[in-house]
């Protein structure tokens, strides 16, 4: 990868130890990926929470912070392991909210947003069409590629802070036009569509791509914003996918036609049973579970308004937990209007700033967990330690209350 | 059996000789592989309760969480992790994992790409693997 007079002095650590090291990272990275050059970009969205991170998470952010790291470019952050303000009313343990207010104070120091949320699309870093940024969090980055219509790769770990202190990107993969072509078309055959069906589309076309760039045909003009995040988190849980073209609604993807360049594309038709398929995969339980957790990713107030529309004059059921996920700034909309009420009088709870799937569930004591969020279900069945059950939202909530 | 040659891509250059561990499915370091041990819990991996732990790893592709590379680098530290990873496709993941494992701890963890599964249909879990990242070279045999 070439690079430049400025970023070579970058390299040999003549603008600081943290942007050297940067540097180092950027460019192995780049150069195992066969990237031509770095390129600025508008924002980076990095990772924080000591679930994944571990020790050695914490370790390459102090080593950034403490070498004098500052992010470059306006930088958002995922959610935490723990809800920042009500950790200690979650039953979470001192020494491991320790270890994430580590990573929250290295963050802190090298300026980032304190927005602790997967859907920092839909609350503070907004990139415009045809921006190029580099954001973690796979979810965000389909978001980007297919909604907005900007450009990122997945970055994954280490790198995304070593993008954000540089204000840089390798170069290589979705960032180029020829690897965003859609090379394979899922055409929806379903009939009408429930809420759960938008996330089970996802896990279908996930496991079903490869590494293959899908498009969606058929789509109802009705499909929501919020269901659209949720479709592209859960083909990105299932898969690869860094990209979904949606024909009338991605940028630059009028018609399928114009999502493959006129290129021939494999069909797959995405039939009702093949819905039953993925639900049955992600459903192992049938009992009352320990947990209910909404929101992964993130619930917009919107949704969460939703949810407390169905849980309006029920009661969550004795042994029972029901946990709504949201960012910061969604919680205190849902306060200021009325939200948060009705939900707690359910004997539900919000949570901010962090997520079912990067909490300590297990500590927590939780054995199973029922969600409506495939992605969620796909990770906690991946750890194997809890067991895990499937439905749609209504179904959950006519199930766990009286 | 007669050695099995492949020839793909070092993304990460490197040699490493050791035992492969074989799968044919999307793998996930993220959630999917225990840090603290090396084991693979995912239910969905048909390389499920085996360890990577100085193994060469096998698989067609990523998938998953973003944090892969970070579940990936605290194998490192713990020693837990694969000595070589070989893909069909770019898991970007498996190489920022590669490269925080280098600057960080100095290790070399060569990542291989342009194996298919068709390419690797014959080698096995146990089998004895020789790797030149470098050349893109990779050998099974017995």
């Amino acid at each position: 990868m070439h690079l430049d007079s400025a970023q070579e002095r970058m390299l040999r650590g003549e603008e600081g130890e943290a942007k050297r090291f940067a540097m180092e990272i950027a460019s192995k990275v780049g150069d195992a990926v066969g990237a031509d050059q770095l390129v600025p970009i508008k924002s980076a969205h990095v990772l924080a929470h000591y679930s994944s991170l571990h020790d050695a998470g914490v370790e390459v952010l102090e080593r950034f912070a403490n070498s004098g790291g500052k992010f470059a470019v306006p930088t958002s952050v995922d959610p935490a392991s723990i809800d920042l303000q009500q950790w200690r009313s979650f039953g979470i343990p001192e020494d491991y909210a320790r270890q994430q207010f580590r990573l929250c104070d290295a963050y802190a120091k090298m300026g980032g947003m304190r927005c602790w949320t997967c859907v920092q699309y839909q609350v503070c870093n907004f990139p415009r069409q045809g921006d190029t940024v580099a954001w973690a969090e796979s979810s965000a980055v389909v978001f980007a590629n297919s909604v907005l219509g900007s450009r990122s790769n997945i970055i994954t770990a280490g790198m995304d802070v070593a993008c954000a202190v540089l204000g840089l990107t390798p170069r290589f993969g979705m960032l180029l036009d020829e690897n965003r072509k859609a090379v394979v078309s899922f055409k929806l055959n379903v009939g009408v569509l429930r809420d759960l069906d938008f996330r089970s589309i996802g896990f279908f076309i996930g496991r079903n791509s490869g590494q293959r760039v899908p498009a969606l045909v058929g789509l109802p003009d009705s499909v929501t914003s919020d269901q659209i995040k949720h479709l592209g988190a859960s083909a990105a849980a299932a898969g690869p996918v860094s990209m979904i073209h949606f024909p009338g609604i991605t940028p630059g993807s009028r018609t399928l036609s114009e999502a493959s360049s006129g290129e021939r594309v494999e069909e797959i038709e995405i039939t009702r049973s093949g819905l039953g398929d993925v639900e049955a995969d992600l459903n192992q339980i049938s009992e009352l579970p320990d947990l209910v957790a909404f929101g992964v990713p993130h619930l917009s107030v919107n949704e969460l308004g939703e949810l407390a529309r169905v849980l309006e004059g029920r009661r969550l059921r004795k042994g029972v937990r029901l946990y709504a996920y949201t960012s910061s700034q969604a919680y205190d909309m849902a306060e200021r209007s009325g939200i948060s009420e009705t939900i707690e009088q359910a004997g539900a709870r919000i949570s901010h700033s962090t997520d079912a799937e990067i909490s300590p569930l297990k500590v927590l004591g939780f054995n199973t967990v029922l969600t409506n969020s495939a992605k969620l279900a796909e990770i906690v069945s991946s750890e194997g330690e809890i067991k895990v059950g499937y439905a749609s939202g209504k179904e959950i909530v006519e199930k766990v209350t009286t | 059996m007669n050695p099995i040659l492949m020839k793909g891509k070092g993304l990460v250059v490197g040699t490493a000789r050791g035992e492969a561990l074989v799968s044919s499915k999307a793998f996930a370091f993220a959630h999917s592989v225990d840090p603290s041990t090396g084991v693979v819990t995912d239910v969905r991996s048909d390389v499920r309760g085996k360890n990577v732990r100085g193994k060469i790893l096998f698989y067609p592709f990523g998938k998953g969480s973003t944090t892969a590379s970070s579940w990936f680098l605290e194998t490192v530290r713990l020693g837990n992790n694969p000595t070589a990873i070989v893909t069909e496709g770019v898991d970007l993941s498996a190489v920022i994992g590669s490269v925080m494992a280098n600057v960080m701890y100095g290790r070399e963890i060569p990542v291989v790409v342009g194996i298919t599964r068709k390419a690797s249909a014959d080698l096995k879990s146990g089998n004895t693997v020789t790797l030149d990242a470098a050349k893109g070279e990779v050998k099974g045999e017995d």
